[in-house]
């Protein structure tokens, strides 16, 4: 089966992460174990694979060595691929002697960053049910300073690996979905660095906190409702859905749209955890809002099997041309969230169509992905916030006053 | 306030952040242009480039794109930088008496605040004549006229801005944005110019038009007789001004019990009358008492920095507590447009202006009146009224002989609209004053202040064509 795709690194990266990679090479399987193994494909398509380990068993594909470089194969035709690497700057400490790894992963274009560990919903039981626990793993109370994230961020940019800090923060019961903590971390990377900050946080009570997310310098922001099918979302994101509520993710995706510019309001829809009909309703729902949906594949935790069955690439791939489809229909800028290799971005659904190969479509490719159409990007983006934004950055007053409330706390 | 997202397309918002770097530009281009005009005859290079300044100045101060000090600052700068004046000179122009009076004033209004005496001064004037918010705008509008009459107007606007100044917070009128503070301060201005002109006390430009006309033809006005003269003017000024006080800008609130009550309250918590109010009350009273009588000789702002002195050497008030109170923008607006001022006049700029006109339109003595008292509303708007009459009233005389007509006519054609400058906070103190409070913007008192100037100006010349004849004004 794998032999239809092999040659399509659209389907090939969809393929990937829902069978995984197998790896004869125990120094790969061991290094990505937990976080799986970034390999570049042709057409400069980054994947995320899970490699060696149980999941992996019986998966069509192996990664071989070939000559110097690597390859794809499926035991009948294979692929050259290029295995992503560890950024040197893993290997460095900060002066407060926190490894550097421990604070930043790179996934593509993205420098993912979790400046706090712990989900409150963990306390409380009502955890989401898919949750790997990464967030919790460290304890609770495991806070980076500003000063250990800005080291991050200078060797980031030195070593020109990636162009989007991407900042996160699990739940925390305060109004503001976590975006006061977020504050200072954003301003400082903002004050210190040219480059594009995307966040990802909870839906705030109140829309002004939309409204300062974006002033203080997020260039995107993500509210992940991860599954679209109400009472599915019930039973998968109890605390969400408890706390927090699918009609205010949705109002807030809603009203961000308005806030932020086209393309850079995303939220995630794991492909795997409800049924294809219903990602698909989802991508409609958010595409509509003008938000972008994201669809990362559930990759099964260990004794957690949930995913719906059975999960082919067959049955998922329509849903990822919809996705292409309907946000290149909506006319929704694809070029934000883009080159992640943990998730298939709308962009990454032209190779589907083959309209990656379009010579408008490579050159536009290469301007975002140089260093001229990152500073671009950074630029536009900034003087986009300088047009918008009227009055001091300060926290929304926490009584009232005033502001747009539409859409607000309504669950 | 927290932040606000304008979502107007983003084009437009360009084009609205772009209209400041064009605005600039395309002055940049028109001054350019201005001061590389060929010279037309009798205007000298630097009274030409006086000219374009003077034009720059006032379409930024009336736009407000900058600050108005430092519009002031530039003037400053490009007077000796275009060869209108020495660099020695300009500088020493901005050490004018009328600036150190502002200064000395605000730092008075500061000490009567911090005292606390003015909360006690706005209650006795609310208690006696703030029933509702119109009656008390007017009454202040008739204190400042009245006390005009008596006493320099810029010495009333002094002693009365601390006052109003807590009549407007003890009613939690929003600076800029609420109508009542700004008619608040609309009336004292107005008072203060209006009731200014009304005699030979409101200030020293009626002796100087006087003590001009008695030098070259020997010739005098005496008080009765110019008080007699104008009074119809001034009363109508307080008619027109009344009513639109009233109507100008539409009153926010219904009552001014709250301030009422707010005074009080503060007052109740302030126990009795302590010393230093009682000192300070006393200064005052000998501050105003001197602005009075000995105002003409030892000069207001000698008076006023004198109070300042005894002030401080009884420690009545400590630096620190006044500095807020001290409007710099004010004092340097002040001081930059009296600079710019002097430069129009020692250039010959103003003089040009005044023949070119006169020349072109004084066809016969109703015309001469009309033009002067015209010419004067205008240039006492950009000009210190001493200098304006300084200027106008040796080219009225000759223009007099011209026609036959009476020196004295003339004298008051310019003497008396020389004291009406209505629209720019640069004519005047009390203009100043009321700008500094920050309850009205300049834009605004412009706008009010065009009304009541064309009204002064047709008033004026019914005033000399239909009533000086009955006073034999224009004798034979
Ligand atoms: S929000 Fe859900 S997925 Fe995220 S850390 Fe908390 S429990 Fe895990």
């Amino acid at each position: 089966m794998g032999t239809n795709y092999l040659q399509n690194p659209g389907t090939l990266k969809i393929d990937l992460m829902l069978q995984g990679l197998r790896s004869t090479d125990r120094s790969i399987t061991d290094s990505s174990e937990n976080s799986g193994l970034d390999i570049v494909l042709p057409g400069g398509i980054r994947v995320n694979v899970p490699c060696g380990g149980v999941f992996t068993r019986n998966s069509p594909y192996e990664l071989i060595k070939t000559g110097k470089g690597y390859a794809v194969t499926d035991g009948d035709d294979s692929i050259k691929v290029t295995l992503a690497g560890n950024p040197a700057f893993y290997s460095r400490q900060t002066k407060s002697g926190v490894r550097f790894s421990d604070i930043a992963t790179v996934h593509g274009s993205y420098v993912v960053i979790t400046p706090q560990s712990g989900c409150e919903f963990f306390e409380e039981g009502i955890e989401c049910t898919y949750c790997a626990g990464n967030f919790d793993k460290d304890g609770p109370g495991r806070v980076f300073s500003i000063d250990d994230i800005l080291e991050v961020v200078e060797a980031v940019k030195k070593e020109k690996i990636a162009g989007i800090i991407y900042l996160s923060i699990g739940f925390s019961k305060g109004s503001d979905g976590g975006i006061q903590f977020l504050t200072p971390y954003i301003e400082a990377i903002k004050k210190f660095f040219n480059v594009l900050v995307a966040v990802e946080a909870l839906p705030p009570k109140r829309n002004q906190w939309i409204d300062h997310t974006y002033a203080i310098g997020a260039d995107s922001i993500l509210y992940n409702i991860e599954i679209f099918d109400k009472e599915l979302f019930e039973v998968i994101c109890p605390g969400r859905s408890k706390l927090i509520g699918r009609n205010r993710y949705l109002n807030a995706l809603k009203y961000a749209a308005t806030v932020f510019p086209s393309g850079t309001v995303a939220s995630h829809l794991i492909v795997g955890l409800e049924p294809p009909g219903s990602t698909r309703m989802g991508i409609d729902y958010l595409t509509d809002m003008g938000v972008v949906p994201i669809l990362p594949i559930y990759r099964p935790a260990a004794g957690r099997a949930l995913r719906i069955e059975p999960l082919t690439t067959e049955i998922i791939l329509p849903v990822y041309r919809h996705l292409y489809k309907t946000v290149r229909d909506r006319k929704i800028n694809m070029n934000w969230v883009r080159d992640i290799s943990v998730i298939t971005t709308p962009i990454e659904g032209r190779a589907l169509f083959g309209d990656g190969d379009k010579e408008g479509s490579k050159f536009f490719e290469s301007f975002y992905k140089s260093r001229l159409g990152r500073k671009t990007a950074w630029g536009l983006s900034t003087l986009r916030r300088k047009l918008r934004v009227k009055g001091a950055a300060g926290p929304p007053d926490e009584t009232g006053g005033s502001g747009a409330k539409s859409g607000e706390g309504d669950d | 306030m927290g932040v606000e997202i304008d979502r107007r397309p983003l084009w437009l918002l360009l084009i609205i952040k772009a209209a400041r770097p064009i605005f600039f530009a395309t002055l940049a281009v028109i001054f350019y242009y201005l001061v590389v005009l060929p010279l037309p005859e009798g205007l000298s290079a630097p009274g030409r480039n006086a000219i374009a300044i003077f034009i720059l100045c006032l379409v930024l101060w009336v736009s407000n794109v900058l600050p108005l000090a430092i519009t002031s600052l530039f003037a400053i700068v490009l007077v000796p930088l275009l060869g209108v004046l020495s660099r020695k000179e300009t500088y020493s122009i901005f050490g004018n008496e009328a600036v150190f009076f502002i200064l000395g004033a605000f730092i008075l209004a500061g000490a009567v605040m911090n005292s606390g005496i003015s909360n006690r001064l706005s209650l006795g004037i609310m208690t006696r004549f703030g029933g509702e918010p119109r009656r008390l705008v007017l009454s202040i509008f008739f204190l400042a006229a009245i006390l005009s009459f008596f006493m320099s107007e810029h010495a009333v606007a002094a002693m009365l801005f601390p006052i109003v100044f807590e009549i407007a917070k003890g009613l939690g009128l929003r600076p800029g944005k609420s109508n009542y503070g700004k008619l608040l301060f609309l009336a004292l201005a107005w008072g203060c110019v209006i009731g200014g002109v009304a005699t030979f006390l409101g200030g020293a430009r009626v002796p100087l038009a006087v003590g001009i006309l008695n030098e070259s033809t020997g010739l005098t006005i005496n008080f009765l007789t110019y008080t007699l003269a104008v009074i119809p003017l001034v009363l109508v000024m307080m008619v027109v001004a009344s009513f639109l006080l009233l109507r100008i800008f539409p009153i926010e609130i219904t009552d001014v019990s709250r301030a009422h009550t707010l005074l009080y309250a503060r007052i109740q918590s302030m126990g009795k009358v302590s010393v230093r109010e009682y000192s300070v009350g006393f200064i005052l009273i000998a501050t105003v008492l001197s602005w009075m009588f000995l105002g003409e000789h030892v000069g207001l702002a000698s008076i006023a920095l004198a109070a300042v002195v005894v002030l401080f050497v009884f420690k009545l008030v400590k630096w620190k507590d006044i500095e807020e109170y001290v409007n710099w923008g004010i004092v340097l607006m002040y001081g930059g447009a009296i600079t710019l001022g002097t430069a129009l006049e020692r250039s010959g700029a103003a003089e040009w202006v005044a023949t070119r006109t006169i020349g072109e339109w004084g066809t016969s003595p109703v015309a001469v009146i009309a033009i002067f008292s015209l010419l004067t509303l205008l240039l006492t708007e950009g000009i210190s009224n001493a200098a304006v009459i300084a200027i106008l009233l040796p080219i009225g005389i000759g223009i007099a002989g011209k026609f036959n007509m009476d020196p004295t006519l003339v004298t008051y054609a310019i003497a008396i609209p020389a004291g009406l400058a209505f629209s720019l906070p640069m004519s005047t103190p009390a203009n100043a004053i009321a700008v500094s409070s920050h309850y009205i913007t300049v834009r605004e008192l412009i706008k009010s202040g065009l009304i009541m100037s064309v009204t002064a100006w047709i008033v004026f010349n019914l005033v000399a064509n239909y009533y000086w004849p009955l006073l034999g004004l224009w004798g034979n």
